[in-house]
């Protein structure tokens, strides 16, 4: 079953919604269950320990710890990932969307290890390949062992979403 | 959607080659009807110009020593049996031989035949491989216009 289980991280921009027509169309090639996972950056979101959010109110329990705002932005994000892993659920595709604190490549590579994931389909930027930025998608590249399907959106045509 | 409808599946007949071409037979249950089937050759004694299609350009072959023309044609036996197992499985085929810069031919067919997908092994072990990695895996993502298939290790 080469493409049961599919990881989608998401990072809140157009770029990374490029990837979901090929995702959804891989439920043909016997895709069962999309992962959609949001990697908190240490640089973004400060030092974290590793844990799984998969339910807002283990989000708002961030309180005690986190930055009010923060917490809203979180649950902003988890909220939009919720939209969208709806689309694959509409479309017989099993979802679990879970916020996870950690660098970007190292957190993918484990979670990926973790649950069994098949494929990582990730949605980057052509200026995220540029030659001086090339370093963060040739990084996740190397952490993971399972197969990458990389679709690149033009620079102009990203934004948040 | 025809997402997958024309991929290009770019082999050097390594092993990892062979488990990428596993997900390109698997893509045909995704809408895929055709395989472009992409071997360039970088390593012969003479210096041909970028881009020589070493299964058009007959020519070319009566300036190459014998010890490369025996090479060429092994590739070119090996290409041809891709497509064998490719044709069995109900897809169209194209197969290409190609000389010179292995990533920037790969792109070069990938936009000449307009596939929507590259399908291609990276060899990821290794402290040499890891520094590789980025040379051809990622000189192809970086100038390829469609998305790119990088399958790293034999599904388990």
């Amino acid at each position: 079953m080469l493409f049961e289980k599919v990881l989608y991280p998401f990072d809140m921009r157009k770029a990374s919604l490029k990837v979901k027509p090929y995702v959804m169309k891989l439920k043909e090639a016997g895709c069962r269950e999309v992962h959609v996972i949001y990697v908190m950056v240490p640089s973004e979101w400060g030092l974290l320990s590793r844990e799984e959010f998969d339910c807002e109110e283990k989000i708002e329990a961030l309180k005690g710890t986190m930055d009010e705002g923060f917490v809203s932005g979180l649950l902003k994000i988890f909220r939009k990932m919720k939209e969208v892993a709806t689309e694959f659920e509409e479309n017989g595709v099993k979802t679990r969307v879970v916020l996870v604190p950690g660098e970007l490549d190292e957190t993918l590579a484990w979670y990926a290890d973790k649950y069994g994931i098949k494929l990582i389909a990730l949605g980057v930027t052509s200026e995220s390949l540029s030659f001086f930025r090339v370093g963060k998608i040739l990084d996740i590249i190397k952490a993971v062992s399972q197969p990458v399907l990389i679709v690149k959106t033009p620079e102009e045509e990203d934004g948040e979403v | 959607m025809p997402l997958f409808k024309k991929t290009l599946y770019s082999t050097d007949f390594s092993p990892l080659a062979e488990v990428a071409l596993d997900y390109v037979k698997k893509l045909k249950e995704a809408g895929e009807e055709e395989v472009v089937v992409v071997h360039v050759v970088d390593d012969l004694s003479v210096e041909l110009p970028d881009g020589t299609d070493l299964l058009k350009e007959e020519d070319v072959y009566k300036i190459l020593p014998e010890v490369d023309q025996e090479y060429l044609i092994n590739l070119i036996e090996k290409l041809n049996a891709v497509k064998e197992i490719l044709e069995d499985e109900g897809l169209k085929v194209k197969i290409y031989l190609k000389y010179g810069n292995i990533p920037k031919q790969i792109v070069s067919v990938a936009d000449e035949e307009k596939v929507r997908l590259i399908v291609m092994g990276a060899h990821g072990k290794g402290l040499l491989s890891e520094i590789l990695l980025g040379s051809v895996s990622t000189d192809v993502i970086r100038e390829a216009k469609c998305p790119v298939l990088i399958v790293k290790r034999r599904e388990e």
